[in-house]
């Protein structure tokens, strides 16, 4: 039987430009398989798109599944094609008016799928999205109401790529749109190199409009020094464990007193697995970016199941690592620049004179760079090296500043806008260049946003983040004192390279960009919490506007301004501070009755 | 019915000239129970009113219990708290009209007025959303800083514990306007069957003696090792003394047990963590005596119709929440410093007057050790009392004048 051109007749109707590129298409992709109970299943490289047994049976449990997640006034999206057993499962099942969209990356597979069995009514109900990654990003962000993505993971499998692609398109987009206000608790460590990005993510955050409660636990670096005093390193580790046990308790305490939206953990925050699991249990969503090589720091493996959210600065087989370890979602987040910290300097003569060279780095010692330092001495051009943990290095000893003392950031940004070259040179435990070169370290940014030459190592996701007009990059260290003379002989082209840089910093680059990344990213899993706040659907007119049917509670969410996020507890403070000496509507008594429930606090102590 | 969230003006007003009243009382099975004397004030002072009560629900069946009560609404405190959490989580409307469908469950008409009994402000908001009126705490409404004489009164007595003669129960008449009873007031209680091991309680042998083992609070727990001694010295002493263990706390009650000869664990029942509040009210009832520290089920065993004997220590303060009737003893700790009896309560004591209970039970002599007090309740027409045992017998005048202070334009 012609089942294609029977499922096209509807299709022509509703969506004739995709009937007439399924019509075009040439299919061929699926391979059809009769099921055990005979109904017609696929295949595709070799894998079962859906079940060989009874297709229909699994696409109802796949669809009653999802059903529970499907949240109303949600727009449900589904990756992965096949033969839409699945889709047709959820369509049956869905609310009476919610809308279902199927992303086609290959229209040649509903082609397939269209010639394989009859379709009913439901597929001229379906919105159809398809073309380029953007294009579909565009096209589901048009809806302007909440997303809710559902994969049917055997065939998503086909086109992981583009989906992926998708999800980046549309997290840009939702980024752009954000106008509603989060709650945000950023959790710090007690030292260290994440500490001063744990600052600037809470003053991107505030820079954004969100509230932000900064858990410091650098207040504590001094208690934290004492317990490492002992001799026996046991001891040592045992009450620096115990310690940080107890700020982790801290934390959950200042969590139950002040609920956040979202708990956002800084690389080495204390949180232990006990206490992320105990928060999962009462219902916080946790994200933790985590600004380290995970190859050499370890101690994720321990806390991957813990968190909602990871975001990292590697990608593929540190997302799988991360995945095995138990870990439920892994973005890619890269670092970025703080354009107030980060920035050009008017230097004066004395501090040209003091931090200047034709060439510096700032950095520890690590053993890579014991080795490949000392290459790049010359009697051509002055070298100064600043930083600490050099040691025993001898060669180096001439050029070494202030004794190796470690300089703050003020310093570092003298030095990095006094050099007429910036080396930038990741670290690794080797005596070469890093033999998995892949992020891109918080330097590089840095670097580019004060406006400062650099010639840093190349790395496997630098293309992605920096072209070679705005970074220059060396991939074999023979070639490094040929770039230094090339570059120190031209200063115009080294302010060219330098402003270009800059200008992609503060174009996509600054830890503001990457917050909102991070936040669109939970925002398109969580279209019902976070999404939700971040489109200002809690704000107080839209809040008002779905309230007309009530006029005296949509008159209460009118006493505040209409971009100002409204929750429970704002209005019943409002009744609280305008109802003393009349009578209260009804409406106030309810919304007084619900916070004196939702004021308990949260038992999480 | 009124209207549901549309909003609108509620409607849902009776219409016939019955009129109908509510009693809030949110608050635990101890202050319920303490209630009574108000419910059974308000019924004689207006016989012909309809006096409805809202309470916990685990609490409704002892509220179908008591005198005078009508109906019983049930507050679901739980699910109200988790509907208050996922509305500080994100308002909806919805969330409004599922509170508005929540009361409207409870009674689809408001209440003439509402007589609200705790200071909890969600008490005083579910009485100003089921009733025209609210006689309460506050005199202006929910968010009222001002208090009324009788709320005023009680909170100064729980945050001075000052010395005070009103019992909480006759401070809850004043509260809803009326003066107390001026007699012990029982639940209405039908035998009730209970299972077939615990049936013989209280018809062979004897005296039966209801132990409390628990308490709602670890600071009011009596040491296990105490009532091990107390049901052994009992039971030697007394060759057909019988003891029933209640309350919630079973693995307390076994090592009571464990800690006794096989020789009167024949004696002994465990109805311990497995009895709903009428089968406990049965059991209590059954009992010639009840003794414990647990307050609320206490007040239960006075309201059955017991005779109690409490043990109050840490907060518990025998003149503001004695077991309510006549002829109740308590030994009341004190804090006994260079020869002083101090006042102050949050005493944790260090003897118990094990013996001297027995004695209290067995021959009716009442009398203090180091550290305890006794006193022995009494019901006169301006409520319950307590004098200390062997004392002056006579009424405190301290009530009337407090009565006459608060509530001086019916003074009677």
């Amino acid at each position: 039987m012609d089942y294609l051109n029977h499922n096209l007749e509807g299709l022509r109707h509703t969506c004739p430009a995709l009937a007439a590129a399924v019509k075009d298409a040439s299919g061929g992709v699926l391979m059809l398989k009769e099921s055990r109970e005979g109904s017609v299943s696929a295949m595709c490289e070799g894998q079962w798109i859906h079940s060989a047994y009874d297709p229909r049976k699994e696409a109802k449990a796949w669809a009653e599944a999802q059903l529970r997640e499907w949240q109303a006034g949600e727009v449900a999206v589904v990756l992965g094609v096949g033969l839409l057993y699945h889709v047709e499962a959820l369509a049956a099942v869905k609310a009476a008016g919610s809308r279902l969209a199927v992303v086609i990356p290959d229209v040649s597979i509903l082609k397939d799928a269209l010639r394989a069995r009859p379709m009913g009514a439901w597929l001229n109900a379906v919105e159809w999205i398809l073309g380029t990654a953007p294009e579909m990003a565009e096209q589901l962000v048009s809806h302007s109401a909440a997303l809710r993505v559902f994969t049917y993971a055997p065939a998503a499998r086909l086109h992981a790529e583009i989906h992926r692609e998708l999800e980046e398109w549309l997290r840009r987009s939702v980024a752009k749109q954000q106008g509603g206000q989060l709650h945000v608790a950023v959790v710090g460590p007690i030292y260290g190199g994440s500490l001063p990005i744990a600052k600037y993510v809470v003053t991107a955050l505030e820079t954004l409009g969100h509230r932000v409660s900064w858990i410091d636990h650098s207040l504590h670096r001094a208690s934290y020094d004492a317990f490492g005093a002992y001799r026996d390193m046991r001891h040592r580790q045992a009450m620096q464990s115990r310690f940080a046990e107890v700020l982790s308790l801290s934390t959950i305490t200042h969590l139950s007193e002040d609920p956040p939206d979202l708990v956002l953990a800084i690389a080495q925050a204390p949180l232990t697995l006990a206490v992320l699991e105990h928060l999962r249990k009462k219902k916080f969503l946790t994200a933790m970016w985590f600004v380290e090589n995970y190859r050499h720091l370890t101690y994720w493996q321990q806390l991957a199941a813990g968190y909602d959210y990871w975001f990292v600065i590697q990608q593929a087989e540190c997302h799988e690592a991360f995945k095995r370890a138990g870990a439920r979602s892994v973005g890619y987040l890269p670092m970025a620049a703080d354009p107030a910290v980060h920035r050009p300097l008017t230097l004066t003569d004395a501090e040209r004179t003091e931090y200047g060279a034709d060439l510096s780095f700032v950095g520890a010692g690590y053993p890579n760079r014991r080795v490949l330092l000392p290459r790049w001495l010359s009697k051509d051009w002055s070298f100064k090296l600043w930083g600490n943990e050099w040691e025993g290095a001898a060669d180096l000893a001439p050029v070494l500043q202030r004794s190796g003392a470690r300089i703050d950031t003020e310093a570092c940004m003298k030095v990095f806008n006094a050099s007429a070259i910036n080396l930038n040179l990741h670290s690794c435990g080797g005596e070469a260049l890093d033999p998995q070169a892949d992020f891109v370290n918080p330097r590089t940014f840095e670097l580019a946003a004060c406006g400062a030459f650099q010639l840093t190592d190349e790395r496997a996701l630098l293309p992605d983040l920096f072209t070679e007009e705005e970074i220059v990059r060396f991939r074999r260290t023979e070639d490094v004192p040929a770039l230094i003379r090339m570059w120190l002989d031209d200063p115009s082209g080294r302010r060219t390279v330098a402003e270009a840089a800059r200008q992609r910093v503060l174009r996509q680059h600054t830890y503001g960009h990457r917050m909102k990344e991070l936040l669109a990213a939970i925002g398109l899993r969580q279209p019902d919490r976070i999404g939700a706040i971040l489109r200002g659907d809690r704000n107080a007119g839209a809040l008002a506007v779905r309230a007309e049917s009530a006029p005296e509670f949509s008159a209460m969410l009118r006493r505040f301004p209409l971009g100002q996020r409204v929750e429970l507890k704002d209005v019943a403070a409002d009744i609280r501070a305008n109802g003393v000496g009349r009578a209260l509507e009804r409406e106030e008594l309810l919304i007084l009755l619900l916070d004196s429930y939702r004021a308990e606090t949260r038992d999480l102590v | 019915m009124w209207a549901l969230l549309g909003f609108g003006q509620a409607t849902g007003l009776r219409d016939n000239d019955m009129r109908h009243a509510l009693i809030v009382q949110l608050a635990r099975l101890g202050d319920l129970l303490q209630t009574l004397p108000a419910i059974t004030a308000i019924k004689s002072a207006d016989p012909s009113l309809t006096l409805d009560l809202l309470c916990p629900m685990p609490l409704s069946p002892i509220g179908r219990m008591l005198p005078g009560i009508t109906r019983v609404l049930e507050w679901d405190g739980l699910a109200w708290r988790q509907h208050g959490q996922d509305a500080g989580a994100g308002l909806h409307l919805e969330h409004l009209r599922d509170a508005e469908r929540r009361i409207s469950e409870l009674s689809s008409e408001r209440y003439d007025w509402a007589y609200v009994l705790n200071q909890h402000p969600r008490a005083l908001l579910a009485g100003a959303l089921l009733a025209r009126e609210v006689k309460g705490p506050r005199l202006r409404g929910p968010l009222g800083e001002q208090l009324a004489p009788w709320a005023s009164y009680v909170r100064d007595v729980a945050a001075t514990r000052r010395r005070c003669r009103v019992h909480l129960a006759d401070a809850f008449c004043g509260l809803c306007g009326v003066y107390p009873p001026g007699k012990p007031v029982t639940l209405s209680r039908s035998p009730r069957p209970l299972p077939p091991d615990l049936e013989l309680i209280g018809k062979q042998g004897g005296p039966w003696i209801g132990l409390i083992v628990g308490a709602g609070a670890n600071e009011r727990l009596v040491p296990t090792e105490v009532w091990q001694w107390w049901v052994r010295q009992f039971m030697e002493a007394v060759p057909a003394g019988r003891v029933v263990l209640v309350g919630q706390e079973r693995e307390r009650a076994r090592y009571i047990q464990d800690q006794l000869p096989s020789s009167i664990l024949g004696r002994l029942w465990d109805a311990t963590g497995r009895t709903s509040l009428p089968e406990l009210a049965e059991i209590l009832g059954r009992c010639h005596t009840v003794i414990g520290a647990d307050t609320g089920p206490l007040h239960l065993a006075a309201a059955v119709g017991a005779r109690v004997i409490g043990w109050y220590f840490a907060r518990a303060r025998v003149h503001e929440t004695g077991p309510y009737g006549t002829d109740h003893l308590v030994w009341q700790a004190h804090e006994v410093r260079d020869g002083v009896v101090s006042g102050q309560s949050g005493v944790q004591p260090s003897s118990w007057p094990i013996q001297e209970t027995i004695d209290a039970v067995l021959t009716g002599r009442m009398q203090g050790l180091e550290g305890w007090s006794v006193w022995v309740s009494q019901c006169d027409r301006w409520g319950a009392y307590y004098s200390e045992a062997g004392g002056h017998p006579a009424p405190p005048r301290e009530r009337e004048d407090l009565w006459r202070e608060l509530q001086p334009l019916q003074g009677g």
